[in-house]
């Protein structure tokens, strides 16, 4: 596993490197931004750990760039900034996580393991049920061609329902798929998600088959 | 020190100065009234002696009078009308004279009453009227004298002159009272100066702007002015600490890998007390950043709550927590919180992260409200608390000095927020199950 590690204080970063390093990951290091979107851009990276405060060019900005040029590793921003507008605005900008310094190394592992995790292991790259198109790499969506950012929950919902399009799909099997067990109790956390996706995807684009379960008509959305 | 009040010192001022001219309108209007009986008086005394100088004749020298005036009180002793006309050689006089007579007047003039005051018979005070009469050319003139009591007018005088006081007191109370008002409605504006000043004591936001008095117009300017650099000076220092607790971040976390090695060399006991301090620097730090943020939550924002809820929720779903957890949402597309964006985001994330870290499956989040109150909701389907660690997580979140590391700081934020914003949260027990966090503000009519 590569991880580009994009710090300018030479002890946090010797720190990250050595940490990512015992953890079995190869790791390089860009001390400023202008370094780091070259490396991001040319080299192929599992991973990227970033600091927003950089010198020549901005984390944010940095990690925008890639995403504009189609670059998707996952990206973990571990900045000084805690505030929830720079974790909403590093979010927005495409990264993946967030972390505020100081940091747990183990804690920073596990996260950047859980990016992996969820960037990996999808062997199908895109499934389109009508207007819909669901990247299973990426685990994104889009409707008509417009890019839809779903949570991971909604996201293995969707993926599911459209694995199974045209098909009522109990909520308790969706429970089960989602939460290991199926649990009556889940119906309204299903619910909830369904309502999201309505949401985010239209009023009409997952049905109700009162009785039998979701479905996701196999045509139209 | 005190300038005592501008009303006050208005209204003592504009109730002295009407006072005054009112005395002063008293003595005048008294003094014009005393001259203008007097005039009667006069007018009415050559009307009664008229038939007296009609028949005056001279024999032997001494005045001789045809007939005499009709008022009967020429011809009461000490009655109050008198009339004498004389020459060297005698007088005669009128009844009431008894058997006094006039101040003497060696002589008088011919072409015009002449009028005096002059002690009289009988004590009476009198007003004098005198004037010489040649009954023929080759004959001495006769000096014919009128006098009247003055001490007859006095009554009508009085009378005048209380009843003029007491029109006078009315009319200075109705004056004082329009003073009153008067001065009410100068000072109003300054009261809504002193009102909007107020408002920007709280909130370094506001500005007094609005439509004032044209005199008032250079104070408003000044005192924005002032708002505007006092508004400057604080966004300065709270750029200057966020950006030192930040800095002082990153030493911090270079001083926790160090820390680390430490540990991994063998000295634990050393990295016990590293870490140990990290962690009290990291908490005063974080409480700093959040007391620097509280410090400034400016009063008459808003911010529409269900693209912000969306966007936090958006990054608390890239968490562990957050990942595992529906979110349900019901809130309008137009409901409103009364906090500035970033300010909101800071009260509502760390209550979506505890509500997500505790959650078995759903988070529910509303934004309602109910009567005159704004509610935001956040309730889990967690575990949740019994009434007694409720009340124990809002006292320990009580205090950003007192509340430690996770989510006592987020509760203890979110609830300084809430009550820096004139809100108020509570802890409850959710429907779902778990905790419910209730935060409400009292919308303004």
């Amino acid at each position: 596993m590569r991880a580009l590690v994009v710090e300018d204080d030479p002890v946090v970063a010797s720190e990250l490197v050595r940490g990512l390093a015992a953890a079995g990951f190869v790791v390089d290091l860009a001390g400023d931004g202008q370094q780091a979107w070259f490396n991001g851009d040319v080299e192929d990276y599992d991973v990227a750990i970033v600091d927003l405060g950089l010198p020549r060019l901005d984390g944010l900005s940095v990690i925008k760039r890639w995403r504009d040029a189609g670059r998707g590793f996952p990206v973990l921003i571990l900045s000084a900034r805690g505030d929830w507008t720079d974790k909403v605005a590093g979010i927005e900008a495409g990264a993946d996580d967030y972390m505020a310094k100081p940091w747990a190394m183990e804690e920073l592992v596990a996260r950047v393991r859980g990016l992996l995790r969820r960037a990996a292991g999808r062997s199908s790259p895109t499934l389109e049920v009508g207007p819909l198109r669901i990247d299973t790499h990426r685990m994104t969506a889009t409707l008509d061609g417009a890019f839809v950012k779903l949570s991971p929950l909604e996201y293995r919902l969707l993926d599911y329902l459209a694995h199974h399009a045209g098909r009522a799909v109990p909520a308790t099997e969706l429970s089960d798929h989602l939460y290991g067990d199926g649990d009556a109790e889940n119906a309204n956390a299903i619910e909830a998600l369904v309502a999201r996706l309505r949401r985010k995807l239209g009023a009409d684009t997952i049905q109700t088959r009162r009785g039998f379960g979701y479905i996701l008509p196999a045509t139209a959305a | 020190m005190t300038g005592g009040s501008l009303r006050l010192r208005l209204l003592a001022g504009a109730g002295v100065a009407i006072a005054l001219a009112l005395l002063v309108a008293w003595f005048a209007m008294t003094w014009l009234f005393d001259g203008h009986v007097e005039r009667r008086v006069e007018d009415e005394l050559l009307v009664q002696v008229r038939p007296l100088l009609a028949d005056l004749q001279l024999a032997r020298g001494v005045p001789v009078a045809g007939s005499e005036p009709a008022d009967p009180r020429f011809a009461v002793p000490a009655g109050g009308l008198y009339w004498q006309a004389s020459t060297g050689a005698g007088a005669i006089r009128s009844v009431s004279l008894w058997d006094s007579h006039l101040p003497a007047a060696a002589s008088a003039p011919a072409d015009r009453w002449r009028i005096r005051r002059a002690a009289g018979p009988f004590g009476q005070h009198l007003l004098l009227m005198e004037r010489a009469i040649r009954l023929q050319p080759q004959e001495p003139p006769v000096i014919v004298q009128l006098g009247y009591d003055l001490a007859k007018l006095a009554p009508a005088q009085r009378e005048f002159g209380r009843e003029m006081a007491l029109f006078l007191v009315l009319l200075w109370a109705v004056l004082a009272l329009a003073a009153w008002a008067q001065v009410g409605l100068g000072l109003r504006p300054l009261r809504r100066v002193g009102q909007e000043v107020e408002r920007l004591r709280r909130d370094a936001s506001a500005r007094l702007g609005g439509t004032y008095p044209r005199e008032l117009a250079p104070l408003i300017e000044s005192i924005d002015a002032l708002a505007d650099a006092r508004e400057a000076d604080l966004v300065r220092a709270r750029r200057r600490a966020a950006d030192l607790a930040h800095g002082l971040k990153t030493p911090l976390a270079a001083l926790a890998a160090q820390s680390a090695r430490a540990r991994e060399g063998g000295a634990a006991a050393m990295a016990d007390g590293l870490d140990s301090s990290i962690a009290a620097m990291r908490a005063a730090i974080d409480g700093e950043l959040a007391r620097t943020r509280i410090s400034l939550v400016s009063e008459g924002r808003s911010t529409v709550a269900l693209p912000l809820i969306e966007r936090l929720i958006a990054v608390i779903e890239q968490t562990g927590a957050g990942e595992r957890v529906a979110f349900s949402l019901a809130c309008d597309e137009s409901a409103t919180l009364p906090l500035a964006s970033d300010d909101a985001a800071e009260l509502l994330g760390p209550l979506l992260e505890n509500a997500a870290r505790h959650a078995r499956r759903l988070v529910h989040v509303a934004v309602e409200t109910v009567g005159d109150q704004r509610m935001l909701i956040v309730g889990d389907d967690g575990p949740g608390l019994d009434s007694a660690q409720r009340d124990e997580a809002i006292l320990r979140g009580a205090r950003l000095d007192s509340g430690g590391e996770g989510h006592g700081l987020g509760l203890a934020i979110a609830r300084e927020l809430a009550e820096a914003s004139r809100g108020d949260l509570a802890l409850a027990r959710s429907p779902l199950g778990g905790l419910e966090v209730r935060v409400g503000w009292t919308l303004s009519a």
